[in-house]
């Protein structure tokens, strides 16, 4: 077993996935020659040609709508938005259509279409290059949002992705690109739709996504060494499909959950973990669900990043709320 | 600015038969023929479904009252494993391409449907109402029938308004860039609602072409056989990995933008009246006259076709059923997450509890 | 003569009228279809509307000026035989024109919602006595978190009769259970021998749960007494045999219950009150005019009580019967909502456990329950002797609110008459 970093494991998924079915083709901003700004696609173009790894305009609304437009060829297109905050111009193309072709053809038409977009912040970036759009793409129907926070579970997540007929906004949490993990390649980890309780706990349930999840489980690691409690800590991993059951269940055995995401507070993911569980744990809560997140605003400068962050000291603030309700 | 003399015409006002240097139209009197039966059919399917909405059996309708020659003209061009994407307005072109499944339109234009066809069936891209976004499929269907090789394009049609959405302009250059094997069909209708093309644009659609790289061609959009070569000298050219090309079809919109608009409010009655002494169908005709093919068993056979699609436009829109519920939930998803699913469980739960008042 | 009516649609995105500006054809024209009819002008344009259908023109339902509303008649036109048609085949296949022609239902504009109405008893379910009626919640809610909620509702315990010794004065489970013990003060146990304990939590769900709630709503606000008469059953055991002999009784199960059912509903119209209800919104008892007779029934899912209806319209035979057929229901769990509700009166025979009488609960909104005990031999004297006689010890529970004691106990007197010399059950 080795040490693979997530990048080198989306990278593997990559190929793994364009050796298994020449219908799957890459495309994004400089993702050929360069490999990708963050060396997600490096190698391929060598290894598959100009036509199966594309360098496209700069044209992100392009980008996406020539995905769509292969689809309907048969392809099966694995494109890239460069950065979370570029990914903006291809909204309509999104929403207008790549959410809504299979509806709106009663059924009869897939978009097996996977967009990449590297998203989070605590990089020390220069503005538009930190967001947390996830909510858009959660709120509109007919997209599935998968997000993994692991090595393994990036390569697993993305082939299945790719394999999915559904199309899916693969979001990449960059600031855990280069964490390793012990991991043999290729690994089949859960289906996307389902979450992964990642460490037990009895006292309170912490949910987390993408970048997130390694606070979450410091945070953990922390309450039980300074003895705040015991802390379960689930990793959503998809986000569309939800798997409320797992966090219901949870909820119901530990009675306590604060949700922690770098996203906005407002209308993010934490508000519909929290009516969810509330609703069909109600009788099990020793206190309302509380989320600990970024701020309603706009991604701050890099000096003020850590304070809009989710933390551990934050998180485990949040945690000693809910336990002293 | 719209008119300009490199305009391409095969056929006068009064519709004498013109020279090219470059276009030719080659068909046969059976498909000249054959082309005036589509065009009237074309024009009485459109009037039906004007005349439906009035009556309330449509909740809307975009007519192509006067863009017939346009649509006709350049759908004929076309193979059969040409794939169009079409705006929303393109029910003549789908006429010609599919025939009777024209009427698939009539579940969108009701509130049953959302479009609801099979893209790969019918090899037409669902109508796309928001501007231009489909300008960009056909370049990428066209980019992925080019790594096929195989010999087919992809045309996308499109209106002069959504030559100023940014989607257009992306298509144009990843197109040219790839040389995509793809048509993009402009039909300049000169109304974009109530924005005429002053507002719109400082220069002529088709010049837009070789700013981008690629050739651009204006015709006479009133005169079919004119739309007929052009397009298919772009369509040929396409196949033989030539690359794109932007036809821009001068025509008029004669109706409404859709039955909710009304357009006495910003034109005038002399302009309409301009273009409907230019309209495409009674010059057509007098082309066949003068060609010695218009005949008048030919005029009440065509008549009557047309009155027999026209009765079955009705008839599918008046016996159109409501949707069931589970077209709600059934087709957002291959596999659907059991929030969806659940969801749907409570809707039938709640409707379960009722029953409709007389 | 078929006449439609052509009523004026939505012409475009929500308008809701329009005003007639010119009408092109008038009262007896012949028209085509497609042909304009009439120029309405709305709030954003001046529409012709073509005909929607061939024929004469019977009624113009607005004059040049009139607003019409969006969905209000504009023409009527008859399109049977003979008029100008188009040949559509649209004309020949009309199941329902008008709903068909219904404008509102069509177009982009705001719909008229249609009305639906509820089906009658479907949304709840169906087990069960009837649901208790909420109390007027206090002027604040006590302060509980959502587990010791349901723990207090689950005992039945009234979180507004307590007082919350947690923080901010929020109410403990502790407090709960204070409240519980207080009805039975914990005895000092003496010292033994150290035991495993285990505990077994069964959840309380379905018919457990409602029954719960039934009883402690009936227990809770009605003011119950009981009164006990023991009955000299002989007589009533000999009818039985005499009428199990019968032909017609050939295949029917005819217990004892069956002749007290019967004695009962007799009894009551003797003492009608004792069929009542208590209203207390209107301030007033409801006698009922009719006897829908209650049968306690143990099942396996708990207790329900299925009622014979127009009890008191019926047989020994007939009763006997129903009490078959609606307590096998029952127990298979296939009562009706219908066979659950409309109750005026239960009798419960506990005897059919072993057990001599019992206190039984009233099965709200009734005012009285009925409880016969074991009939078996006891001594009893007879006309001054010692004697072996068949005996039924009898009890009714009575809402206090409605009867008093002395009229209960009057009633539960006749009803042991009754019993005693079944004969008499055809004199009153």
């Amino acid at each position: 077993m080795a040490q693979i970093t997530m990048a080198r494991a989306l990278n593997t998924a990559l190929r793994d996935a364009m050796e298994a079915d020449d219908r799957v083709v890459l495309l994004g901003e400089d993702v050929g020659t360069l490999g990708g700004v963050f060396r997600i696609t490096d190698g391929l173009l060598k290894d598959f040609g100009e036509q199966r790894v594309m360098d496209t305009p700069l044209a992100e609304s392009a980008i996406m709508g020539v995905s769509i437009g292969l689809a309907l060829r048969g392809y099966r297109p694995v494109c890239e938005m460069q950065f979370d905050g570029f990914s903006y111009p291809a909204l309509d193309q999104i929403i207008s259509h790549l959410a809504k072709y299979r509806n709106r053809s009663a059924g009869s038409q897939p978009m097996p279409v996977v967009c990449r977009i590297p998203y989070g912040g605590a990089i020390g970036a220069v503005e538009h290059h930190s967001e947390s759009p996830e909510t858009i793409y959660c709120h509109t129907a007919g997209l599935k949002v998968v997000t993994p926070s692991s090595a393994a579970d990036a390569y697993s997540l993305l082939r299945q992705s790719i394999a999915s007929d559904d199309p899916v906004i693969f979001l990449e949490p960059k600031r855990r690109y280069w964490a390793k993990q012990e991991v043999e390649l290729p690994v089949e980890t859960e289906p996307i739709g389902t979450a992964r309780v990642l460490r037990e706990g009895s006292d309170l349930t912490l949910v987390a996504y993408g970048p997130m999840v390694k606070v979450a489980l410091d945070a953990a690691e922390a309450a039980q060494e300074e003895g705040v409690g015991s802390l379960e800590v689930i990793d959503l991993r998809s986000l569309v499909p939800l798997d409320e059951e797992t966090l219901v269940a949870s909820a119901a055995r530990t009675g306590r959950m604060v949700v922690v995401h770098e996203a906005p507070q407002f209308l993010g993911m934490g508000a519909e973990v929290a009516a969810r569980v509330t609703e069909a744990a109600f009788f099990h809560l020793e206190a309302p669900v509380l989320r600990c997140t970024g701020l309603d605003i706009p991604y701050p400068p890099a000096r003020l990043e850590e304070a809009h962050l989710p933390g551990v000291d934050r998180v485990l603030w949040t945690v000693q709320r809910s336990l002293d309700f | 600015m719209d008119q300009t003399d490199e305009q391409v015409r095969l056929l006068g006002e009064d519709g004498t038969l013109l020279q090219h240097d470059t276009y030719a139209a080659d068909l046969s009197d059976a498909e000249l023929c054959d082309l005036y039966r589509q065009l009237v059919v074309v024009r009485r399917i459109d009037v039906e479904g004007n005349n439906l909405q009035r009556q309330g059996q449509l909740g809307i309708w975009a007519p192509c009252l006067g863009q017939e020659a346009a649509q006709v003209g350049s759908a004929r061009a076309l193979r059969p494993d040409d794939f169009v994407f079409p705006s929303y307005r393109e029910h003549g072109v789908m006429y010609v391409r599919v025939g009777m499944e024209v009427l698939s339109v009539l579940g969108l234009f009701r509130g049953a449907t959302l479009s609801g066809w099979d893209p790969q069936r019918l090899k037409l891209g669902l109508y796309s109402i928001p501007i231009g976004t489909q300008a960009l499929h056909a370049v990428g269907y066209a980019v992925g029938a080019k790594w096929d090789g195989a010999e087919v394009c992809a045309v996308a049609y499109f209106g002069d308004g959504a030559t100023s959405e940014g989607d257009v302009s992306e298509a144009f250059n990843f197109a040219a860039v790839h040389s995509a094997p793809v048509v993009f069909f402009c039909q300049n209708n000169q109304w974009a609602i109530s924005v005429p093309l002053a507002k719109q644009m400082a220069g002529p659609v088709y010049k837009r072409a070789f700013g981008f790289g690629f050739p651009g061609v204006q015709v006479d959009g009133n005169d079919v056989l004119a739309v007929y070569a052009v397009t298919k000298a772009a369509a040929d050219r396409a196949r033989d990995g030539g690359g794109p090309t932007l036809i821009e079809a001068i025509t008029y919109r004669l109706g409404a933008h859709t039955t909710t608009d009304d357009p006495t409010r910003y034109r005038t009655a002399d302009e309409l009246d301009i273009w409907k002494a230019r309209e495409p169908i009674g010059r057509y005709k007098a082309f066949l006259e003068r060609a010695g093919l218009w005949t008048e068993e030919l005029e009440a056979d065509v008549q009557a076709e047309a009155d027999r699609v026209a009765a079955e436009v009705r008839s599918t829109v008046e016996s159109m059923p409501d949707p069931p519920l589970s077209d709600l939930v059934d087709h957002v998803y291959a596999d659907p997450p059991a929030t969806l699913r659940a969801q749907w469980r409570q809707l039938e739960e709640f409707e379960a509890q009722f029953q409709v008042e007389a | 003569m078929a006449e439609r009516e052509f009523k004026l649609p939505d012409l475009g995105e929500g308008l809701t009228e329009g005003e007639v500006v010119r009408w092109l054809v008038a009262e007896g024209d012949a028209i085509v279809l497609n042909q304009p009819i009439v120029e309405v002008e709305t709030a954003k344009a001046v529409v012709e509307i073509p005909a929607p259908y061939a024929g004469t023109v019977r009624k113009l339902h607005a004059a040049e000026g009139d607003t019409v509303d969006v969905g209000a008649p504009l023409i009527s036109v008859d399109t049977g035989g003979g008029s100008a048609s188009d040949g559509s085949a649209a004309e020949a296949a009309e199941p329902d024109p008008d709903a068909q022609l219904q404008a509102t239902l069509v177009g982009p504009g705001e719909r008229q919602q249609t009305r639906r109405r509820r089906i009658a008893g479907h949304a709840r379910s169906a087990n069960g006595p009837v649901q208790t009626a909420a109390p007027a919640p206090p002027a604040q809610r006590p302060k509980a978190t959502p587990p010791v909620r349901r723990y207090a509702r689950d005992r039945g315990v009234d979180l507004a009769a307590l007082v919350g010794t947690g923080r901010d004065g929020r109410i403990t489970r502790e407090d709960v259970d204070g409240a519980l013990d207080a009805a039975q003060p914990a005895a000092a146990a003496p010292a033994r021998a150290p035991r495993e304990r285990t505990e077994e939590r069964i959840p309380v769900r379905g018919t457990r749960r409602q029954i719960a709630a039934a009883m402690t709503a009936s227990a809770f606000s009605i003011p119950h007494v009981t009164e006990f008469l023991t009955v000299d059953a002989t007589r009533l055991m000999e009818l039985r045999e005499r009428l199990r002999a019968l032909p017609a009784a050939d295949g029917l199960k005819l217990t004892p219950l069956a002749v007290v059912a019967k004695a009962l509903c007799v009894a009551v119209r003797s003492y009608p009150l004792m069929n009542s209800s208590w209203d207390e919104e209107a301030g007033e008892i409801v006698v009922k005019g009719w006897v829908n007779l209650g049968i306690a029934t143990d099942t396996p899912s708990g207790l329900l009580v299925p009622n014979i209806k127009d009890a008191d319209t019926l047989g020994i035979l007939d009763l006997a019967g129903e009490l078959a057929r609606l307590t096998d229901l029952a127990r298979e769990r296939k009562a009706a909502p219908a066979d659950l509700t409309g109750g005026t009166i239960t009798i419960t025979n506990v005897g059919g456990f072993g057990v001599e009488t019992g206190t039984p609960i009233i099965n709200r909104p009734e005012c009285a329950i009925v409880a016969t005990g074991l009939i078996a031999p006891r001594p009893w004297v007879v006309d001054g002797q010692l004697a072996v006689r068949r005996l039924m010890t009898t009890s009714v529970s009575f809402d206090h609110r409605i009867v008093d004691g002395a009229y209960a106990a009057r009633f539960l007197a006749h009803l042991r008459d009754l019993l005693e010399d079944p004969a008499l059950l055809s004199a009153f």
